[in-house]
């Protein structure tokens, strides 16, 4: 049974966290606001199973499934 | 507007040609930087930006910058970063050479958090095995942490998410990265009773800010 979906669905959560949450904060405009990033983990859990055109992210092996 | 997307070392490779990338020069640095499209908070859209992120990532060292960061154009760019320029050095200098790796562990069977209410006489019998649960928690996170960030150069825990046991983000270097795999492997095998969940290489997003 392949994992693609699934393992594509984790590697999306830990990179919402990262972008949202991560990354150097320089002087300008971001976009969304602390208030809103609540929203959009609300709209990406319904999203987040049917991200089809998502670009997969390389993972490492599933630990304990792949080894 | 444009967007901001990474910090790197200038001079600098080539710019990967899957986007109208451009850069502002400042002074050792680069600030990769692309025109800015509508505000998109879609999954598709957090790809493309990570896509380019880690295509940048694949020849040089990059310190990411905040999703959605955007300025008026290329001379408030370069402003702002002129004005951060020697910590934004300092911080490009602290990631140079290294990845993140994020690492989640869950219990592989879900169990209530506390007994069934009908085993618990009292209030304090009922503190006193929620107490004894966070303990075994807290164990049982340290039996992972502590084996893992011996190999990074830098970790940090972030507060687990219902269901999660642990979670963390750990900077590693480039050539140590299959080497922390394979510890985790080993520490999966050793704790059955979790599912442990590592993926990567990230930019790395959790140690650009300290």
């Amino acid at each position: 049974m392949t994992t693609t979906i699934a393992e594509r669905d984790v590697a999306l959560v830990d990179l919402v966290d990262r972008l949202l949450g991560g990354g150097v904060v320089i002087a300008g405009d971001i976009t969304l606001a602390v208030a809103d990033v609540d929203l959009v983990y609300v709209q990406l859990r319904a999203l987040i199973s049917s991200v089809a055109t998502a670009q997969e992210k390389q993972l490492l092996p599933r630990m304990g499934s792949a080894l | 507007m444009i967007e901001l997307y990474a910090i790197t070392d200038n001079p600098c490779p080539a710019l990967p040609d899957l986007a109208p990338l451009t850069i502002v020069p400042v002074n050792g640095l680069a600030a990769v930087c692309m025109p800015a499209g509508e505000e998109d908070f879609s999954a598709d859209a957090f790809w493309r930006h990570e896509e380019v992120v880690e295509a940048l990532m694949a020849d040089r060292d990059v310190l990411p910058v905040r999703y959605g960061t955007r300025l008026d154009d290329e001379s408030a760019v370069a402003r702002a970063v002129k004005e951060r320029r020697d910590e934004l050095a300092a911080a490009l200098d602290h990631v140079r050479g290294a990845v993140e790796l994020s690492v989640r562990a869950m219990p592989t069977e879900t169990r209530r958090a506390g007994p069934p209410a009908a085993e618990v006489s009292s209030g304090a019998e009922y503190l006193r095995l929620r107490t004894g649960a966070d303990a075994s928690r807290d164990h049982a996170a340290r039996a992972l942490h502590e084996p893992l960030s011996g190999l990074a150069r830098a970790s940090v825990e972030g507060r687990p998410r219902p269901q999660e046991l642990f979670r963390a983000a750990y900077l590693v270097e480039r050539d140590a990265v299959e080497s922390f795999a394979a510890a985790v492997a080993r520490l999966q095998k050793a704790n059955t009773g979790l599912s442990i969940l590592c993926t990567g290489p990230w930019p790395p997003y959790s140690f650009a800010e300290r």
